[in-house]
């Protein structure tokens, strides 16, 4: 049984070494089709070169000068081109092409792999190479272990994607913001930082070991210069206003908008004392005081908007009103002015007694 | 006599470099890692951790990896 194990083991083993062998192999195609695109474009760049050479000998041959003017004109614009595909071309074919490592090489890989991080794991699915790390503590704030994944198929895209995943097994998040699991991992993709240019020479050398204690390096280091989430504010709720962290216990949820804000950017509405944030709190134009949508209605006059308590009954506010009791005493003084048209008046004599003498 | 040394730190490179005969894997890092402290340093001989005064063989690989490497948000563009 025990010997069953180590040959599937080992079966294991080989054919994961031989998947990352061609991996690699991919890598190194991808980096010689990059020299070849490039050399194509300087080859054109040499074309141009040599066809305005031949432009410029029958241009001077005829006497055209005004046609060799041109000429010498594009020749000088064409020569920065020139020389920066040039640089390009060196710069490519200098670079260090690191030999396709031995099969032996990237099986010894493995086996150091396991003696350092304890466990291979080869998702034979997904293609993918997993180790484990230790449970992570940063400033005493326990982030807990983490697997590194690296996808087999993505090595080829070595230089323009990231070819490998952190995945938090028992996440402990930022509270503001889920998908960072660590300082420097965000949506499982860790910024390398000093690293990077590290860590792609090991993928690209076939140097896997290499690359998964680089990877668990940095992320059992805190760089708190350049976090995604400081570790000072892992605990606390991000103000939706002004974005600063802030403490659960010091966050004020709005009602009206369902977002968490800050005690600077959050008020409560002075009638029935519910927490809004200022986005959502209304100043009564006339008492000044910051109330919530329930508690403001709009004057059936002049149709502003007023907290409950400055209308009146009537639903007016105070100017309206005014206004309202103005003209009622207006139309009352100018009643009482006019003669009062309904009164009966006495007519002459009547009710004088006839005296007789 | 010829070793392969792996260099972890910064840019990171595989060379293969000529050391003198009976240099130990301590005198080594002093030469390669000058000011820097071992303790900073995951150092491994052919793959394994070997004691300081390990002296280096014709053939060997050596491994330096930092052990602390600070990660950093990208920048904005």
């Amino acid at each position: 049984m025990r010997k069953e194990n180590f040959m599937k083991k080992q079966k294991n083993l080989i054919r994961l070494s031989n998947l990352l062998l061609d991996s690699l192999s991919e890598v190194k195609k991808a980096k010689l089709l990059q020299i070849q695109s490039v050399m194509e474009d300087f080859n054109i760049k040499c074309s141009e070169a040599t066809k305005d050479s031949s432009l410029f000998c029958t241009a001077i041959e005829k006497g055209w000068l005004t046609g060799v003017e041109n000429i010498l004109s594009r020749i000088d614009r064409n020569l920065n081109d020139f020389s920066y595909y040039l640089q390009k071309f060196k710069e490519l074919v200098n670079t260090d092409q690191a030999a396709l490592p031995k099969f032996s090489e990237i099986y010894a890989e493995l086996v150091q792999i396991e003696q350092e991080f304890g466990e291979i794991k080869f998702d034979s699915d997904k293609k993918t190479l997993s180790v484990t790390t230790e449970p992570i503590t940063l400033e005493d704030i326990p982030l807990g272990p983490f697997e590194v994944q690296l996808s087999i198929g993505q090595i080829a895209k070595l230089y323009s994607d990231t070819p490998y995943g952190i995945i938090a097994l028992e996440p402990n998040p930022a509270s503001s913001n889920d998908s960072v699991t660590h300082p420097h991992v965000s949506d499982e993709r860790l910024c390398e930082g000093d690293g990077r240019v590290a860590i792609r020479s090991a993928i690209e050398q076939g140097r896997f070991c290499d690359f998964f204690t680089m990877v668990v390096n940095i992320l059992q280091t805190y760089n708190p210069d350049s976090p995604h989430i400081s570790l000072d504010d892992w605990e606390g709720i991000s103000c939706y206003d002004c974005g600063s962290t802030v403490s659960s216990d010091d966050c004020y949820y709005c009602e009206y908008c369902n977002e968490e804000y800050c005690s600077e950017c959050s008020t409560y509405c002075q009638k029935c004392e519910t927490t809004i944030c200022l986005g959502c709190a209304y100043e009564c134009p006339n008492c000044n005081v910051p109330v919530c949508h329930n508690c403001t209605a709009k004057c059936k006059k002049c149709e502003e908007t007023f907290c409950k308590d400055c209308l009146t009954e009537e639903g007016l506010c105070n100017n309206c009103e005014e206004q309202r009791k103005e003209n009622e005493n207006e139309e009352q003084e100018q009643l009482s002015a006019e003669p009062k048209a309904d009164v009966a008046v006495q007519p002459d004599s009547v009710g004088k007694t006839i005296v007789h003498a | 006599m010829r070793i392969l040394y792996v260099n972890n730190d910064g840019a990171g490179f595989a060379d293969y470099v000529n050391v003198t005969e009976g240099t130990t894997v301590e005198q080594f890092f002093t030469i390669k890692m000058e000011g820097r402290e071992p303790s900073d340093y995951m150092i491994r001989v052919n793959r394994q951790p070997v004691p300081k005064d390990y002296v280096l063989q014709d053939g060997d690989r050596v491994t330096i990896t930092p052990t602390k490497i600070e990660g950093a948000r990208p920048a904005l563009a």
